[in-house]
């Protein structure tokens, strides 16, 4: 009886210790980057309408734009500078240039063992030109990955 | 995970309800003397595991003192070492963790005879220990940033639910196995910087954590106390209630004849 016992324990200890999932590292499927989620709206109709085209393009970075003429965009991801306290960048609306610079602070956030950590940051109320755009208004201040609506763009 | 707290619960649920029904029952038939012990206990698979996998190292004990044939007193302790490295960060974290709690003997006294453990425990953890981050990298349109955490001190307290088997395969030297369930209850640490292990808890970015330990033990026993031995319950058997049935059947028909 009592070996019997003592089988069905090891037996029991073997299996369980085969259904228990191995450690290997995993890989990251979340969001890492944490944008200015920026929403248009018609200053017109107060509506949230696409601009016809979008560039945009960060001052100071020679390198490559963030958008090109992008077509039907209703929300651009705009990345801000986690080495600064401030950073500016070029929008282009149906042609029409407009500048728009961001002041805020930044903090460290762990996402996840397989992720990492990435920046967080609050901003400030931006300043910008008003060649087209007419107002930008802060809905959201904390800058996270969440898929969450930051600021809305009226132009 | 789910199944498996579900059959410790019903462990426990069983266990209460034993003692109800021996209440209920009738007078004893029989003693038998169980030895209660003291069971040190180091666990094997860490320093084990540590030989195939340098990041982490395991070092576990535990201590347990039978209050009674069912019931013992459990304190454990150990030492963590942790270390993670991947492309964009590495961190580390390091420190001892205790726990305290009671066990609970599932077998019956009769058939254990002081030699097999089966059953669980419920143990309150808390760890204390030091995490950093010595380095990490992020990258996005302005470039690459890197940066570093220092080291910082935390704690983490949590509670514990085991269920598992041991059992005495020399004289006074057992050896068995634990599966752990561990659900985080609170850390010191910020929540924007939560450290991605806990030494004793295991996987910070998990609110419920779970191990297997294999551990050996060396028993002492101190004391042998007599336990009665409850008569089983005699069920009547649908068999039984069907003969008695006819029978009674037959007696009416008889009577029913001799009018």
């Amino acid at each position: 009886m009592s070996k019997k016992l003592l089988y069905i324990s090891l037996l029991a200890a073997a299996i369980v210790a085969l259904l228990l999932p191995s450690c290997t590292p995993g890989s990251c499927f979340e969001e890492t980057n944490a944008y200015v989620k920026a929403t248009f709206y018609l200053e017109s109709s107060g509506k949230a309408d696409a601009p016809d085209s979008l560039t945009l393009l960060g001052i100071g970075r020679d390198t490559g734009a963030i958008y090109i003429k992008s077509r039907n965009l209703r929300q651009a991801l705009i990345p801000l500078d986690a080495s600064t306290e401030g950073c500016g960048f070029v929008m282009k609306i149906n042609g029409v240039y407009d500048t728009v610079s961001f002041t805020y602070t930044t903090y460290l956030q762990m996402l996840s063992k397989d992720c990492g950590y990435t920046f967080y940051h609050t901003i400030d109320i931006p300043v910008y030109t008003t060649n087209i755009i007419d107002t930008i208004t802060i809905v959201k201040s904390s800058i996270t990955t969440f898929s969450e609506e930051n600021i809305r763009i009226y132009y | 995970m789910r199944r498996t707290s579900v059959y410790i619960i019903s462990l426990f649920a069983a266990q209460i309800s034993i003692p109800a029904i021996s209440q209920n029952s009738e007078i004893p038939v029989d003693t038998v003397e169980v030895p209660l012990k003291i069971r040190t206990a180091l666990e094997i698979s860490g320093p084990v595991l540590y030989f195939t996998d340098k990041n982490i190292l395991n070092l576990e004990a535990f201590v347990t003192v039978d209050l009674d044939e069912k019931k013992s007193l459990y304190l454990g302790g150990g030492y963590s070492d942790y270390s993670y490295s991947q492309y964009n960060y590495s961190f580390l974290a390091k420190g001892s963790f205790y726990k305290a709690g009671v066990d609970f003997n599932l077998l019956r006294p009769e058939m254990t005879e002081g030699k097999y453990w089966a059953g669980g425990g419920l143990h309150y953890g808390l760890s204390r220990f030091t995490s950093e981050t010595p380095y990490l990298k992020h990258d996005n349109y302005w470039g690459s940033v890197s940066s570093s955490l220092t080291e910082q001190k935390n704690w983490c307290h949590f509670l514990e639910i085991s269920g598992g088997f041991k059992a005495e395969v020399l004289r006074n030297l057992s050896i068995g196995w634990l599966i752990s369930i561990r659900k985080l209850i609170y850390t010191g640490a910020a929540k924007e910087l939560r450290p991605i292990y806990y030494p004793g808890y295991g996987d910070g970015g998990k609110t419920l954590t779970y191990g297997l330990n294999y551990y050996i033990s060396y028993n002492i026993p101190f004391k042998k106390i007599k336990v009665y031995i409850m008569p089983e319950p005699v069920e009547e058997s649908e068999e039984d209630e069907e003969n008695q049935d006819n029978t009674n059947n037959t007696q009416i028909g008889r009577q029913g004849i001799s009018r």
